[in-house]
């Protein structure tokens, strides 16, 4: 009798078989640690939770980033340079110009290059919000306008009045 | 029986075993990730956020004339079957399924068209496709996305290209995968060769149902790993190249079943595979995988099974717990599930 590989102890009955990073690992289980590994629910459909079984993947980015000044954040979403270490998800698409020096290096690794060298996009329409998603957006927007007034930050406040501009106006 | 369950076809066109190499390349598959200008990833999204994007996702699919009579869907109103069944569909992640966020899909009447909104990119448009077919998979993943590109603005610039919340995905956005069906290197216990040796094409193998799922069957996804620095269509000619040569090793390893004395054990796990599928009163689907793989083989192999890969593709995915619920009309404990299962599939081969 084959023993489960978690515990030790019981036998095991589930036998789960990964292709992970390209390599066949097979695991056997006792039905009560396969639950545990957050496998009871997928056992049929083949769902399982694969940071659990194959360690937290999130090293996979940090093994790649080089080191950064924990200050570093996108001016947009907020989001800080580390989280995006710890979860390797960015936040927002502004994110590329803010850790634009990051990434490229990031790219190099993870794909061998770091040029967009598929096809060019020229834009689509613009979108037309729903009537609270536009009033927010636009609120949003005067409210830093007239802080950039405030401030007499004149170029901050062109820059704002163009986004509010390009907002335009509210579609049919 | 859920509505919507109903409201699907009872066959699916990509597992009508049409295109090349129907025995080993169950079906293609492209996508593309996208997002939109101007709203947050879907993981730093608010639920508000997360509504208006599906919103707009669904209107600009509706109004591409590309989903006439399709299925415009909102996943969170959904049940847990109703779910299931679009996971087992291909249609659905089962990370977008666990999602209690405003999330959605749009799926083409025939399913060989598909967008998933709210997963880890606002869009991801896919096109599915029977058999190995890459280059009409493309095309029309292509034009599903030219089209909704047009429609909204996707985000994009010219350093990176399209931008997607991770940068694994970044570049073109672009996977070409195919779900190949290897069980003669199974058998011979090449395949962890073969991975290693698909690891520096730049390629990556998952299982049946993509990322975070593991091998049923002797099923394997098989697609590029970059997406950045090339063109999409060398992307595509990169796995097209793998998969040729995927496909003669797996021929290469038929005619090693086929040798000597090793001739007399094929036959016989393969129709003791087939009688276990045409006899068995209770089958659980992960039984019902590893012997539909010995059966397909033998039909593989050229020898009289009585089945058509058609039907073995199709049972493949009727098989699958929420299809026999749905098939059922009712939810069922897992035995009486194998033992629905097993009469519906004597049925289905009779």
């Amino acid at each position: 009798m084959k023993l489960c590989e978690e515990c030790h102890s019981a036998a095991a009955s589930v036998f789960l078989k990964l292709a992970v990073n390209n390599k066949v690992t097979e695991t056997h289980l006792c039905p009560a640690c396969a639950v545990k590994k957050g496998m009871g629910l997928g056992l049929e459909t083949g769902a399982f939770n694969i940071s659990e079984i194959v360690g937290n993947m999130s090293g996979y980015f940090k093994d790649f980033l080089p080191p950064e000044r924990r200050t570093l954040c996108c001016a947009s979403c907020g989001l800080k340079y580390s989280e995006f270490k710890e979860n390797g998800r960015l936040g927002c698409p502004e994110c590329y110009k803010n850790f634009e020096a990051q990434l490229t290096e990031l790219m190099s690794r993870i794909h061998g290059a770091s040029q967009h060298a598929g096809r060019t996009y020229a834009g689509g329409a613009r979108l037309k919000l729903s009537r609270t998603e536009f009033s927010r957006r636009m609120g949003e927007l005067k409210v830093a306008l007239k802080a950039a007034v405030a401030k007499e930050d004149f170029e901050g406040a062109a820059r704002i009045r163009d986004a509010i501009k390009e907002l335009g106006p509210r579609h049919a | 029986m859920p509505d919507l369950v109903k409201s699907f076809r009872p066959y699916v066109t990509w597992a009508n075993a049409r295109g090349a190499w129907p025995d080993i390349i169950f079906s293609t598959r492209v996508r593309f990730a996208r997002n939109l200008e101007g709203f947050p990833f879907p993981n730093r999204a608010e639920p508000r956020q997360l509504a208006e994007i599906r919103r707009l996702a669904l209107a600009a699919a509706r109004d591409s004339g590309l989903f006439t009579s399709g299925h415009f869907i909102k996943l969170e109103a959904l049940d847990q079957l109703e779910k299931r069944f679009l996971v087992e569909r291909h249609h659905v992640s089962h990370a977008l399924a666990a999602s209690v966020l405003p999330s959605g899909a749009a799926v083409s009447e025939d399913e060989d068209l598909s967008v998933m909104v709210n997963e880890e990119d606002h869009l991801r448009l896919q096109c599915l496709n029977s058999g190995f077919a890459i280059e009409e998979a493309f095309a029309a993943a292509l034009k599903l996305d030219e089209t909704l590109g047009r429609a909204l603005p996707f985000a994009y610039g010219p350093k990176f290209g399209f931008l997607t919340a991770c940068p694994t995905n970044t570049g073109t956005g672009i996977r070409v995968s195919c779900l190949a069906h290897l069980p003669a290197l199974s058998r011979l216990g090449q395949m962890p060769q073969v991975l290693e040796s698909l690891s520096h094409l730049g390629v990556t193998a998952r299982g049946i149902y993509g990322e975070g799922t593991y091998v049923l069957g002797d099923f394997y996804q098989i697609s590029n790993a970059a997406c950045l620095g090339r063109t999409e269509e060398e992307f595509c000619l990169n796995i097209d190249r793998v998969i040729r040569n995927l496909i003669r090793q797996e021929l290469a390893a038929r005619e090693l079943l086929l040798k000597g004395p090793v001739k007399l054990k094929t036959e016989d796990a393969v129709y003791r595979a087939l009688g276990l599928l045409r006899h068995a009163r209770s089958l659980s689907y992960e039984e019902f995988m590893q012997n539909l793989s010995l059966a397909r083989m033998g039909a593989a192999l050229g020898w009289d099974i009585g089945v058509d890969f058609s039907t073995f593709n199709q049972v493949t995915l009727l098989m699958q717990p929420a299809h026999i619920q749905a098939a059922a009309g009712r939810s069922l404990a897992p035995e009486a599930r194998d033992a629905f299962r097993a009469d519906y599939l004597r049925k289905k081969l009779a």
